[in-house]
């Protein structure tokens, strides 16, 4: 029976973290089970060069030393992989502890549950957990979208990548080259923010748009990574949150209540009606029309015009 | 899929475990696996097959010092520690991603504004420590952030309840009715999915409802005790709303500038049409909800079933055209 790949690694990273003087392949090969099973050397081979990224994946620190024969070996100092002291109260641990459970995407819930262990053998607190007393708060951080993870890679690791995007209001997807710089979520959505090379501009993108696959290029960032990357500021302009203007409406008094909340000023008319100034940004249009004749705009007369048009659409349906 | 609770049986996942296994085992002999598993945030299960593999691991050549380990079902025994040197079995750095997955979610958990101070400042404190402790893996994590939305004032006031275990009193926004009720609640707990909720009993429609917090408009905390019949938490990682198979089905379809629907309504299909548009198809409890979507797509799209629906969207339309025409010469 195949030996399974977990046990494979574990042999792996206790022997390059146990021995002191690097070890060869072929000393490893004949040290590990598995590796002795394997085979040819080409299917040795890979399997080792495998092995030995997925240990780097999992944070293992492991150099290449090449001995007087001119053959390589591998260890894994202590110094270069030992946790620096750190010492945490049963407070702390218990809001990590809430922490790392909030990642609902495989990858990252795996790495932070992985972290926790790591502390957790370091000494790590664990009886006492304030919120499990009640257990009220159960924040969660969606990932639904499979651009996600090569992205996040890709920020990680300063690789440009290049991905078909359908904009909003478009029919076809267009593909795009970008240096990925961070990922942000907001509202439950992720956003890329990155370096649009086709655009030649700082260009923000949401992940649920992205069609098909992310891929990686080849070579480096060509611009320079700005210390603060906003993503935040540019969506809530894209949501109509940044008003520079202000409209005037009737609402029907026992409606919209959402509107009242933004209103900056409510006066009552008196006949089962009120007047409103409200914030007028992008997208304003299309939320009003959503009160249907409970609202009605008076002024600026775009607005009003932007309105009729939108209400002329659904009534001939 | 992505956003499936999360217990992979990954290699990778399981071999950084069995690494940090050996250092926790080797200062407790004797330790109860239930005590183990729980420190670990695994089933038992998932622990004894972690048992399973470890006495076939070792640090060098081949039968000469495997890991002695064994468990009588209950306790796990360690025979021969000294099989990994002492530093062999020293706790490891964290990687990159350890680094960030931990500190991005710690960063964001200390933005819920209903966070207490004295557990928002633990936070703060372990996030600084786990920062410096993992040094360089620790710069990648500003690549990645999360921020919750939450009311601050109506979460404290939830989040207070539920502790307390007392009922509420709320006038909440519905927008599919564009009205507001009064309704009281027992809350069972919040949840953070983007926007924050609070899942509870609701004493006026004598059900299970979530209200999201941004629409609750005014909230008290009553002297009653919240008193919810036990129902089964659900499982909210595919969504808070999970239409059931016997809601009405709904069909939109919409232009290019409407697409935006499929990602906003949670929907059983959306088949692509010729002129760039889609066909989508969900269920709701209640249809007549959607007006608002039917109004709000204009001509980027439209009902096509259930056909009351669409009918109740062109006559409000025309409804709401009436007031121009009347006004439209005068203004």
């Amino acid at each position: 029976m195949a030996i399974a790949k977990a046990e494979r690694l574990m042999n792996l990273a206790l022997c390059l973290l146990g021995t002191r003087r690097p070890l060869t392949k072929r000393e490893l090969r004949e040290s590990i089970e598995a590796y002795l099973e394997a085979g040819s050397d080409d299917s040795f081979n890979r399997m080792f060069e495998r092995d030995k990224d997925d240990l780097r994946e999992l944070g293992l620190v492991i150099e290449t030393v090449e001995n007087l024969e001119g053959e390589t070996g591998y260890l894994a100092r202590r110094d270069s992989n030992r946790l620096p002291a750190i010492t945490l109260d049963a407070e702390e641990a218990a809001a990590l502890g809430l922490a790392a459970k909030v990642w609902q995407q495989a990858r990252l819930a795996g790495a932070a549950s992985g972290a926790l262990q790591k502390l957790r053998a370091a000494g790590l607190p664990e009886d006492v957990d304030p919120y499990g007393a009640h257990g009220a708060l159960e924040p969660r951080i969606p990932v639904h979208e499979a651009a996600f993870e090569p992205l996040m890679l890709a920020c990680r690791d300063r690789r440009p990548v290049v991905f078909d995007y359908r904009k909003a209001n478009a029919a076809q997807p267009e593909q795009r080259h970008v240096e990925p710089w961070a990922l942000e979520c907001w509202r439950g959505h992720w956003y890329l923010a990155g370096w649009d090379r086709d655009r030649g501009a700082e260009r923000v993108f949401r992940l649920s748009r992205i069609t098909g696959k992310v891929r990686s290029r080849a070579g480096r960032f060509t611009v320079p990574v700005p210390d603060v990357v906003t993503v935040r500021e540019t969506v809530a302009g894209w949501a109509g949150e940044t008003a520079d203007r202000s409209a005037r409406i009737r609402l029907r008094s026992d409606a919209g209540f959402p509107l009242r909340a933004k209103a900056t000023s409510v006066r009552e008319l008196g006949n089962g009606w009120d007047e409103l100034e409200i914030p007028y940004g992008h997208g304003l249009d299309a939320w009003l029309v959503e009160f249907g004749p409970d609202v009605v705009v008076l002024e600026p007369e775009e607005l009003r015009a932007d309105v009729v048009d939108r209400l002329r659409a659904v009534a001939k349906g | 899929m992505a956003g499936k609770p999360v217990r992979p049986v990954n290699a990778i996942d399981q071999t950084r475990r069995m690494l940090s296994l050996v250092t926790y085992l080797r200062e407790r002999p004797g330790a109860r696996i239930e005590d183990v598993a729980r420190a670990f945030g695994i089933t038992e299960d998932e622990l004894v097959s972690d048992l399973d593999v470890l006495p076939m691991c070792g640090t060098s050549f081949r039968g000469g010092d495997l890991l002695d380990i064994d468990t009588d079902g209950e306790r796990i025994w360690w025979h021969n520690p000294a099989a990994l040197g002492a530093d062999a079995a020293e706790p490891l750095r964290l990687a990159a991603d350890e680094a960030t997955a931990l500190l991005v979610a710690a960063r964001a958990v200390a933005t819920l504004p209903g966070l207490r101070e004295s557990d928002r400042q633990a936070l703060l404190r372990a996030t600084a420590k786990v920062e410096t402790a993992a040094g360089e893996a620790a710069g990648a994590s500003s690549r990645l952030s999360v921020t919750f939305e939450s009311e601050g004032g109506v979460f404290a006031d939830v989040d207070r309840a539920i502790a307390e275990r007392r009922r509420l009193w709320i006038r909440y926004y519905s927008p599919a009715r564009d009205e507001v009720t009064e309704r009281e609640i027992d809350p069972i707990r919040l949840v953070s999915v983007g926007h924050t909720y609070v899942e509870a009993w609701c004493r006026r429609s004598e059900a299970r409802r979530t209200f999201r917090l941004d629409r609750v408009a005014e909230i008290r905390i009553l002297d009653e005790p919240s008193a919810p019949p036990e129902v089964e938490l659900r499982d909210l990682s595919e969504g808070l709303v999970q239409p059931a198979a016997e809601d009405p089905e709904v069909v939109v379809e919409v232009g290019p500038g409407g697409r935006w629907v499929a990602e906003y309504y949670p929907h059983d299909s959306a088949d692509e049409l010729p002129d760039g548009g889609l066909r989508i198809t969900l269920r709701t409890p209640d249809p007549a909800s959607l007006k608002r979507l039917a109004l709000r797509l204009g001509r980027d799209g439209r009902i096509v079933e259930p056909r009351e629906l669409a009918e109740s969207a062109r006559s409000a339309a025309r409804e709401a055209l009436a007031a121009y025409d009347g006004a439209g010469a005068a203004g």
